[in-house]
């Protein structure tokens, strides 16, 4: 088996939450935009996967499996929500959504 | 496991069997009114089951979850707004055309995640109540499926809230790898331990503020709040300010306590400015409004700036004046928003500050209590608000934090003009020809009107005789 370093890994996870971040703040497609999100999530599970092994525990595995279940509530959830939007606007298009202001 | 766990976990056990019941309920035969009983009595047992724990208080259930007076006094807050929730909705969503009884299951589901979320002392918990209320959230907020603007609210909120989701879980991570453990207490002996804290792990904290400072709506983590309170169904709006607000707020005192993270001077400065930010932005902005709900939604950024107040002051006068003003906040704003949900027709909700033009002249009652209410929240005499305010001002100066003092003074001021812009509307004739004053303009029924009675009762109760009140959060919450 390979060792790798936490430092390493928590570097990869950081490398890959601080993408989706960029992606949530620069992609107007809302789809894309929750895919950011996903990315974002699975980033934070790295790292609770990469701080579980350093510690000899289970409890970061454990967090990971909480995470992916919660992912995929969210992007059912997220995804209905979408094709509401779909229907309102004619667009996914997040700009296009801004009938509230002020 | 052994049974007093189980007791322990019974007020939340009954809350997640409503929701399954109700599911089981749509199943058999669909019926809004007996949906709504049902969810009524549900919340009414997990009171009754609260009230049969204190005996076995403070129980710790695997690390997990902490039962103590002061969760039992926040979970007792959070039901009966969730309750008062219930009642408001049931007038509000009847007369659209949506399925009315998945409603419900959400509201207790969300009401669950706040109620872990009160008794969480470890991560996973922590993390699981958070969504479990979010998740729930995202369905209720976009739940009148007609309308875009509920639909734009719940897009934007799912979007934004999944993001803070991640920047705490990723905080939490970076704290767990550098100290290797979840659960609080533990943490706490770490940083006892270890007077110096790595660098990663105070990344960590401020990734979880970042998330936890989004759901509370905290500058600069606000943006959210006025499109999500204008877009959202007026009862939900009322779900988010309250039971989904103090449950959050409810944490992050244990989590602070627990941690004692009052010893870091870095973080403590950073939850001023935060403070400070917010209740500047929240009552400048405000001052912009022309909708009701969006000037709820700015006054409540500057409320939870107040609330900081008393945070940072912490030790137990901070910690009892958030438990009263926490208190004073949720009966002022569920009695506000009762007031817009029950005037709300179907074809619009009545937010904009000019349909509120002559209200005391067509409705006087509800005219009145809706003043109550933004008295209370400018923080006037008489009403629970201004004890709030006094009591946090009281910690605050306690604690030797009078610049922030004066802060709070000043913005006060700032915020009664825009209170008092929505009260002069509602006292002035009724202009042009309307003169012909059409009562039924409004809508109104007596649920809603009885319970909102009962909550100026109380504002007032809570106003001019406090004593009792106090005397009694100074009994059980405690650290």
């Amino acid at each position: 088996m390979i060792n790798i370093s936490l430092e390493t890994g928590l570097l990869l996870a950081g490398i890959l939450f601080f993408m989706g971040f960029l992606g949530v703040m620069v992609r107007r497609n809302v789809i894309f935009m929750l895919m950011s999100v996903e990315v974002m999530l699975n980033a934070a599970g790295i790292a609770f996967v990469m701080a579980g092994s350093h510690w000899h525990q289970p409890d970061g595995q454990v967090m990971f499996i909480f995470i992916l279940t919660m992912a995929a509530a969210e992007v059912s959830v997220g995804l209905a929500i979408l094709l509401q939007l779909h229907k309102h606007y004619k667009s996914l298009d997040a700009d296009a959504a801004n009938k509230m202001k002020g | 496991m052994e049974k007093l766990d189980i007791i322990s976990l019974i007020p939340l056990m009954i809350l997640a069997g409503a929701s399954v019941v109700i599911m089981l309920m749509i199943a058999v035969k669909r019926n809004h009114q007996f949906t709504v009983i049902f969810s009524l009595l549900a919340f009414a047992a997990s009171l009754i089951s609260l009230g049969q724990l204190s005996s076995v208080l403070p129980r710790q259930i695997q690390s997990m979850m902490l039962f103590d007076e002061y969760a039992l006094y926040f979970m007792v807050l959070l039901l009966i707004s969730a309750l008062i929730i219930t009642i408001l909705s049931y007038d509000y969503i009847k007369q659209f055309n949506e399925n009315k009884e998945e409603y419900y299951i959400l509201l207790f589901l969300g009401t669950l995640g706040a109620g872990i979320l009160v008794v969480a002392n470890h991560f996973a918990t922590f993390f699981l109540g958070l969504e479990l209320l979010s998740v729930s959230l995202y369905v209720m907020i976009a739940y009148l499926r007609q309308r875009d603007v509920s639909v734009e609210a719940g897009a934007k909120y799912l979007v934004l809230a999944a993001a803070s989701s991640a920047f705490l879980l990723f905080g939490m991570a970076l704290v767990y790898s550098q100290a290797g453990t979840m659960f609080f207490p533990e943490l706490g002996n770490y940083l006892l331990k270890f007077q110096e804290t790595t660098d990663i792990m105070m990344l960590g904290f401020a990734m979880m503020f970042v998330g936890i400072s989004f759901k509370l709506a905290l500058v600069p983590f606000h943006m959210w709040t006025p499109d999500v309170y204008q877009g959202s169904p007026v009862p939900v709006t009322g779900f988010i300010a309250t039971v989904s607000k103090g449950g959050i707020f409810a944490v992050l005192f244990r989590f602070f306590a627990e941690l004692n993270l009052y010893t870091f001077p870095n973080i403590m400065m950073l939850f001023m400015i935060i403070a400070i930010a917010s209740m500047f932005t929240g009552n400048f902005l405000a001052l912009l409004q022309k909708n009701v709900k969006r000037i709820l939604a700015y006054s409540s950024i500057a409320h939870f700036g107040y609330l900081l107040i008393a945070f940072i002051a912490g030790k137990q006068l901070g910690l009892e004046a958030a438990s009263f003003y926490l208190l004073a906040y949720f009966v002022t704003i569920l009695g506000a928003f009762g007031i817009v949900s029950l005037i709300s027709d179907r074809e619009k909700d009545m937010d904009n500050v000019t349909d509120y033009r002559g209200l005391f002249w067509r409705q006087p009652w509800l005219a009145v209590i809706f003043s109550g209410m933004l008295l209370s929240l400018a923080g006037i005499p008489l009403t629970a608000g201004f004890v709030g305010k006094f009591y946090i001002a009281l910690a605050g100066v306690e604690a030797g934090e009078l610049a922030l003092v004066i802060i709070l003074a000043v913005n006060s001021v700032i915020g009664l003009y825009y209170y008092l812009r929505i009260m002069v509307m509602m006292f002035s004739p009724v202009a042009g020809p309307e003169v012909a004053i059409n009562k039924t303009l409004y809508r109104t029924s007596m649920s809603s009107l009885a319970i909102l009675s009962l909550l100026f009762v109380a504002l007032l109760w809570f106003g001019v005789f406090p004593q009792s009140v106090i005397d009694f959060i100074r009994m059980v919450v405690v650290l």
